[in-house]
């Protein structure tokens, strides 16, 4: 089952995370499976590879490097995603989340932009925050903590003796692994509008998480913060072999790192 | 030649399994070994007294100093310290979800701040300095970080301690600390306690081509910290970003390994005196 939704408030997560009764059980033969395909897939195009990194970027055919402005509004809304994980209130959107991005501890190269930005650019980056900011609000509901809400997880799998290295971000990752169900949603936030690519991102991350941790997820979404609208995709077995098909179409131009 | 397992996503009950598995012989640390390693340190770092310097698992993979900036307090250096604070916490029953864990491990550590039974530069006095986005932002990485603590081992059945101190050994006279790492240890289930039993410490990323020098070395710094408890009998190595674990067997010849590795490392840092600064010690 796959879901296009228009902007619906306080709906994203049941549709996430679904009635438990119904998820499907984990097929833990999967993992070794996509792996194998992928390790087959990597010898045949490159031999044996050294130092390729392939990223959520390189797999939706992004350029590497976006504007600046783009990047930090994209990473003050990361903030506030986790500000929102954490259900802690948020009185001035673009104040909070400058505050939370310097004090990650990450993304220093950023945090020396906002400090550099002119008061103009500065103006216009905050009014597109809190414009940001309050569809976020309105999409994303309270995450309850029980869920085992985890953000920024990151993924590096390595592949081919280590030659080849699959890297990826989830904003969000909600349930724990382990269970004879699978249970485990991943949430991406964008703020440009949804898209095939964010499709492809998302068909990624499934992939990323399902050889990292074992087992498939549930479900995978990506949430757009220019509108509200989301997408939601089951994790099949045809989702993850078409990742594998994009990591593979992608390594045959992905420049070596 | 140190015996090494690599796993590929495996079971918290797997994990556990082999942390608890006593290995057969239970004794310290050999004094010959300390001592040698000790009189190469001193040789080695003789110029350096009046600094502090750190070796860890961190510092021997990277061959050189860790970080060459002075360290801050950040959400992200945060996470580990918050984070076992709030494993112990799920694991001990008293919060229910590791969010929640961090919550109350932050406002604990900023209560005691407020009534000034934190040292400066401490971490309870950053968060209870630092406004409420950066503090939430904290419990977030700190959680994010325990709840990858907790689906890695199985905790409910006991017998696994998690958010352990860390193992620490000065060595005498030459300003030089040395770390091992600590994320969960089995318990001894004998009455003397003297089992041998392992030791797992969580990193990020990927396994890189020195990670089994990391873990030996904490292994290492494990054993030296207490002189009369039995070497553990193996470290697990984690990376959870990755799904592997590196199960490293912990045996005279690791040790000596170890050793070397450690004062080649003090000869690297001697080397570039210049480039590095103390670490303070994160919590």
């Amino acid at each position: 089952m796959s879901v296009v939704a228009p902007p619906a408030p306080d709906d994203l997560l049941s549709v996430l995370r679904g009635t438990p009764a119904l998820r499907p059980a984990v097929d833990r033969g999967l993992a070794g499976g996509l792996r194998a395909w992928l390790e087959d897939g990597i010898f045949e195009r490159l031999g044996t590879p050294s130092d390729v990194r392939l990223t959520s970027r390189s797999i939706a055919g992004e350029p590497v490097r976006a504007g600046a402005t783009a990047l930090l509004r994209g990473a003050l809304l990361r903030q506030l995603v986790r500000l929102k994980v954490a259900s802690a209130p948020v009185r001035d959107p673009f104040d909070d989340a400058s505050c939370a991005l310097s004090a990650s501890g990450r993304d220093d190269d950023l945090v020396a932009t906002l400090v550099d930005l002119d008061p103009d650019e500065h103006a216009r980056l905050a009014a597109e925050v809190e414009a940001h900011a309050a569809v976020l609000d309105e999409a994303l509901p309270a995450v309850p903590a029980r869920w085992s809400p985890r953000c920024g997880m990151r993924q590096a799998i390595p592949l081919a003796g280590g030659g080849v290295e699959l890297r990826g971000v989830v904003d969000v990752a909600l349930g724990a692994p382990g269970s004879s169900r699978a249970c485990v949603c991943l949430l991406e936030v964008t703020t440009s509008t949804l898209e095939d690519r964010h499709d492809a991102v998302l068909s990624y991350l499934a992939l990323l998480e399902t050889l990292r941790s074992g087992e498939s997820p549930l479900r995978v979404a990506a949430l757009s913060t220019a509108d509200g609208s989301f997408r939601v995709h089951d994790v099949t077995p045809e989702l993850l072999g078409d990742a594998v098909e994009r990591v593979l179409c992608a390594l045959d131009t992905a420049p070596a790192t | 030649m140190t015996t090494t397992r690599r796993l590929r996503n495996p079971a918290p009950s797997t994990v556990s399994a082999i942390l608890r598995s006593a290995a057969p012989r239970a004794e310290p640390l050999g004094r010959r070994l300390r001592q040698l390693l000790e009189s190469r340190l001193t040789e080695v770092l003789p110029t350096l007294h009046g600094v502090r310097h750190r070796i860890d698992g961190f510092t021997v993979e990277r061959d050189g100093p860790g970080f060459t900036t002075p360290f801050a307090w950040n959400a992200r250096a945060a996470r580990r310290a918050i984070g076992s604070a709030a494993a112990r916490s799920v694991t001990a029953g008293t919060e229910s979800d590791a969010m929640t864990a961090a919550r109350a491990e932050i406002d604990r550590l900023c209560d005691r701040a407020l009534r000034g039974l934190v040292r400066r530069g401490s971490l309870g006095a950053w968060l209870s300095g630092e406004p409420e986005a950066a503090r939430a932002l904290c419990a977030v990485e700190a959680a994010t970080w325990a709840s990858g603590l907790l689906h890695l081992v199985e905790h409910d059945g006991g017998g696994v301690s998690l958010g352990v101190a860390d193992a620490w050994f000065d060595v005498p006279g030459i300003g030089l600390t040395l770390h091992g790492r600590r994320d969960a240890v089995a318990q001894s289930t004998s009455q003397s306690g003297g089992e041998r039993l392992g030791v797992l410490r969580l990193r990020d990323g990927i396994p890189g081509a020195r990670a089994t020098d990391g873990l030996v070395v904490d292994a290492l710094v494990d054993a030296l910290s207490a002189p009369q408890r039995p070497l553990p009998a193996r470290v697990i190595g984690a990376w959870p970003d990755a799904g592997m674990c590196l199960v490293v067997e912990v045996d005279d010849e690791a040790m000596r390994h170890a050793a070397r590795v450690v004062v080649a490392c003090a000869q690297r840092l001697a080397e570039h005196t210049e480039a590095i600064a103390i670490q303070p010690v994160a919590a």
